[in-house]
């Protein structure tokens, strides 16, 4: 009889702890995208309250499909989180390489590392929109001049560079997340292998690629886990610097959901590109978590 | 050359060539800063100015009210609601974050995994597509521009990483060591804070540092569900600087140095425990 | 503010007319009335809220604003009041170009304000604050945008004989589009100084466009709400920005422009042309924020092929909700931020305003301060406001249509599509819209 008590309360427990967790995310979260769920079945318009009880199916499911801004956006932002997150990977790596070897004054120097994380999404998108400004912009004045170019760069405007500059912001804010979590990793790292390794007659680059990286890559699984959560902060920034634009050249999804759901007050339409675009995150999120578990197993850590 | 000398160099060098690459990669914040305390007609020049002509207190008095016929931007009311919200609100999600994470590392039960991931996923949800719906719900509840109604939103983005940091944290710290203490005739309450809680801290500063951080910097959403001196929060009040046709950019940035300035020290505090924290949080365990 | 004050007193011993109608006004006894208000934020639009508390005095009753942002977030959170049903406020900031998108959440004033008071506005702005032959808006003030140049750069011996072997003909203040862009390209010397600029994204480039399109004879709809634009009249006012953008007369950024870009790219002294709100002729010729100051020249926006001037016009404005409780208090209180004291406070500013005595008493105040170049901006300003200022159609589906629009305004500059084709595309675009909401 004790035993079944102590059982069933050893069930119950975990339950217990954990419904504060569940209950905010439900109420928070679930809530919340069941209604832009059904939203997204009406032709729902901001300043239209009555037309939420129209319903309308998968209406404007099938005109994603159809509309080719939508799918180039899509594209632009599995590009901009793939280049975004390799590259804020291998920066933070560098970093964290870089700071792991120095002993002394280091507590300073990770300070300084992390200084971008303290700048909100919304002014880092100010600051890059004056700094890369062509004509009064503070980048393009040094290099005009330390006489490295005699134009006015565009570099919020042409195709290329304006991808660029937001990938830029955004990787300036966020690697320091990558390279304080990987750095991390290199103070766990014990040091017997290392030394093992080095009487072996291993250079240090080989030291590098079979034992220290195999080492820290499931902490930068979980720095891109982690990062993949909450990427959607970009938003802020893309839709200071260029708003999307020129002519859809930094057309992400989330600008292109802000300007239908608010600006065009069409939620239900913008709704329905919501939910493609959460599944998108999930998915990203779900990759580098069965990444980060295999990485656990080959480790021998968890589980 | 001796070779400790050789080394003691080497080291040195190695000092100031990293400690050069960070201040170049602070380069476009501390620009940001620096404006905080130039005239707006020296930051946006052509040809531009290298050497600041002079520094200013101007824009911070500006921002106070002090000039004359200037309208004071309340930020003494931003900075108290700020700071209200995103302690609060950490110290919310940590609390929920520990009661998840030691049931993830304590318990077994059936989908331990699932549930865990699908917390996780819960949280990758865009703000742009949350904000409409949790408008509306909130409206509903009568909490739209209260402190209320955002801390609510900051326990539930933090909670999920909050659970992860703590759950690694506690399966690193062996359950014998709690048991032992059960065995002592401690409850298990008691052991948790007697024995577990004290091993664990590290891990709840770190945790508590990227809360904090995420909080304290969030702004779609706050722009969303604020409204008034009662709620608004430091990065919405950024938008103050900004009208129909201008940005003033050199309050803008001075009222950045007030939003950066508490965080950074907060960060150089916990440091020592932030490595920690994160080095056994995520992976071991 | 008491510099402020003292500058009105000789203002109004110097005529002595001005105070007095104002004064007798009454606005009401609202003891314990308490007035949820909304307004637009902004170091522009501040100091005028400075003056809410004598109305308060007056009336007994007391103001809560309830937020103060900017227009566009205003216009979010108004949205999200008209969705979550939660119109729980009396006044709110209102703008000409914005109002039509709201329905029937703001009463008609032609109900609530005495035709007397309404008298004294500006006809022509009235008009313009109509929605469906309701008046849903107080004008506050109105704003429509000029010509700001380099004067030094037209009286230079040097570039006046130059130019004239160039171009044929004498160069002075332009009267026309295309001597701007005459001179534009010839003061263009990349990257250190631009012919002219223009702003490049969102409404903005649109409002250009459109008051370009107008200036050169076309319209934008038909009678009966087809999209028109994609007429040869479009198309040659499209290629004025093109044009200029291929031959690096203005800077390569301007499609990510605004117009804070605008202002402060004028300020600092590299553009030579710059079309401009009246909000901005203060700031040009404060020496504080300004490179150019004292050496500022101002000409009515020219004209385009058709004759007429280009004047995209907008006027900022109050409101006051259906679901107001106590209507008469509210519009004794935007009467009262819209009246003749009130309105020369923001004048005094440089602001434009929307009554026409503030017109001509702002312009004597400046005359007898000795403000030349604010006389020069009023005196310029008044005639584009009552002869050339037009809106944008007063149609929800404006800003909507908009969207559609400037995208495609930014690929012709950018030369991803011919200016033909940007336009067709954004017209079969603007088709589906006003297909969807029921115009055809």
């Amino acid at each position: 009889m004790l035993r079944y008590l102590r059982t069933r309360q050893a069930k119950l427990t975990p339950i217990l702890l954990l419904s504060p967790a569940l209950l905010t995310m439900l109420f928070v979260v679930a809530l919340p995208l069941l209604f832009s769920l059904y939203t997204s079945l009406t032709p729902y318009r901001l300043t239209r309250p009555e037309t939420i009880e129209t319903f309308i199916g998968l209406r404007n499911y099938m005109r994603l499909f159809s509309d080719p801004d939508f799918w180039s956006a899509f594209g632009r932002t599995i590009l901009f989180l793939a280049i975004a997150l390799n590259v804020e990977f291998l920066l933070g790596l560098g970093i964290a390489l870089l700071i792991n070897r120095i002993t002394w004054g280091q507590r300073t120097l990770r300070t300084i590392m992390m200084f971008p994380m303290m700048f909100s999404p919304i002014l880092v998108g100010f600051q890059f929109k004056f700094i890369f400004n062509d004509n009064i912009g503070i980048l393009n004045n040094a290099l005009q001049s330390l006489g490295i170019t005699d134009q006015a760069i565009p570099w919020l405007v042409d195709a290329k560079l304006a991808m660029f500059s937001i990938l830029f912001a955004e990787i300036w804010m966020s690697t320091s997340v990558f390279a304080i979590l990987l750095l991390a990793g290199l103070f766990a790292m014990p040091r017997d292998p290392l030394e093992a390794a080095k009487v072996d007659g291993c250079n240090s680059w080989q030291v590098f690629r079979h034992i220290t990286l195999p080492f820290i890559m499931p902490f930068a699984f979980i720095a891109m886990t982690i990062r993949s959560l909450d990427v959607a902060r970009a938003y802020d920034i893309v839709s200071v610097m260029t708003g999307g634009g020129p002519a859809g050249r930094t057309e992400l999804l989330w600008t292109l959901i802000a300007r239908t759901g608010y600006e065009n007050t069409r939620m239900g339409q913008a709704n329905a590109m919501a939910y493609v675009s959460t599944i998108l995150s999930i998915a990203f999120t779900y990759f580098f978590f069965t990444k980060l578990v295999a990485a656990r197993r080959y480790m021998g850590g968890a589980e | 050359m001796s070779r400790a000398l050789k080394n003691r160099l080497r080291a040195t060098a190695l000092w100031f060539a990293t400690f050069l690459l960070m201040i170049v990669i602070s380069v476009p914040g501390l620009w940001v800063v620096l404006s905080g305390f130039r005239p707006n007609r020296e930051i946006l020049a052509k040809p531009p100015v290298w050497i600041p002509e002079k520094l200013t207190l101007n824009n911070f008095a500006k921002i106070f009210g002090f000039g004359q016929d200037q309208v004071a931007i309340p930020v003494l009311e931003y900075f108290r609601n700020s700071l209200v919200i995103a302690t609060t609100s950490t110290l919310i999600a940590l609390i929920i974050g520990m009661a998840g994470g030691y049931a993830f590392a304590r318990f077994r039960f059936r989908f331990k995994n699932t549930w865990f991931l699908g917390l996780m996923l819960f949280r990758t949800v865009p703000g742009i597509a949350l904000s409409l719906p949790v408008f509306m719900l909130w409206s509903r509840l009568g909490i739209i521009d209260t402190k209320l109604g955002l801390i609510i939103v900051y326990v539930s983005l933090n909670v999920p990483f909050t659970i992860w940091l703590i759950d690694g944290f506690f399966r690193q710290i062996p359950g014998s060591l709690s048991e032992a203490a059960q065995v002592d005739g401690c409850t298990r309450w008691q052991a948790f804070w007697r024995i577990e809680f004290p091993l664990a801290r590290s891990g709840i500063a770190a945790a508590g540092v990227f809360a904090f951080l995420t909080s304290w910097n969030e702004f779609a959403l706050a722009s969303q569900l604020t409204r008034s001196t009662d709620s608004k929060t430091l990065p919405v009040g950024l938008m103050d600087f900004t009208a129909q046709f201008t940005i003033d950019w050199a309050g803008m940035s001075a009222m950045a140095f007030i939003i950066i300035v508490p965080a950074l020290i907060l960060t150089f505090i916990v440091q020592k425990h932030l490595i920690a924290g994160l080095t056994f949080g995520g992976v071991k365990g | 503010m008491s510099r402020l004050t003292a500058k009105a007193l000789i203002a109004t011993a110097l005529v002595p007319l001005i105070a007095a109608p104002a004064a007798a006004q009454d606005y009401g006894n609202f003891e314990g009335e308490t007035l949820r208000v909304k307004l637009i934020g902004g170091a522009q639009y501040e100091p005028l809220y400075a003056e809410i508390s004598k109305w308060e005095e007056m009336t007994g009753a007391t103001v809560e604003i309830l937020s103060r942002k900017n227009h566009f977030e205003l216009d979010r959170e108004i949205k999200q009041d008209i969705a979550a049903r939660t119109l729980d406020w009396c006044v709110g900031s209102n703008h000409t170009s914005f109002a039509p998108q709201y329905g029937n959440i703001y009463a008609d004033l032609n109900d609530l304000i005495d035709a007397e008071t309404l008298a004294a506005f500006v006809p022509l702005v009235l008009e313009h604050s109509t929605v469906d032959g309701r008046l849903v808006q107080l004008p506050r003030h109105s704003d429509v945008s000029n010509m700001f140049y380099i004067k030094s750069l037209f009286e230079d011996e040097e570039n006046k004989a130059a130019f004239k072997a160039e171009y044929g003909y004498d160069l002075a203040p332009p009267e026309t589009w295309s001597q701007v862009s005459d001179q534009a390209k010839f003061f263009a010397n990349p990257p250190d100084f631009y012919g002219t600029q223009y702003v490049g994204k969102d409404e903005a480039i649109t409002g250009r466009f459109y008051e370009m399109l107008v200036a050169e004879g076309g319209q934008l709809f038909t009678d009966d709400w087809e999209p028109a634009f994609n007429s040869e009249a479009g198309v040659r006012a499209i290629d004025w920005f093109v044009d200029l953008y291929n031959a690096n007369a203005v800077p390569r950024g301007v499609p990510n422009y605004l117009w804070d870009d605008t202002g402060l790219g004028f300020a600092s002294g590299t553009v030579a042309l710059n079309l401009d709100w009246a909000g901005w002729s203060a700031f040009f010729n404060d020496p504080e924020n300004s490179k150019v100051a004292g050496d500022v020249g101002l000409v009515r926006a020219p004209k385009g092929s058709s004759g007429k001037r280009t004047g995209w016009s907008g006027t900022h404005s109050f409101s006051i909700t259906e679901a107001c409780e106590n209507k008469e208090a509210a519009a004794s209180f935007v009467t009262f931020l819209t009246d003749h004291d009130r309105q020369m406070i923001e004048a005094r500013a440089g602001l434009l305003p929307t009554r026409t005595a503030v017109w001509d008493d702002a312009k004597g105040e400046f005359a007898a301060d000795g403000r030349d170049f604010m006389v020069e901006v009023f005196d310029t300003f008044s005639a584009s406001m009552s002869e050339d200022a037009f809106t944008p159609p007063l149609i929800p589906e404006w800003i909507e249509v908009s969207n559609e629009l400037w995208p495609r305004l930014q690929a012709a500059m950018l030369g991803d599509m011919t200016s033909q084709e940007a336009l067709d595309e954004a017209a079969r675009d603007a088709l589906v819209i006003m297909e969807d909401a029921g115009y055809r």
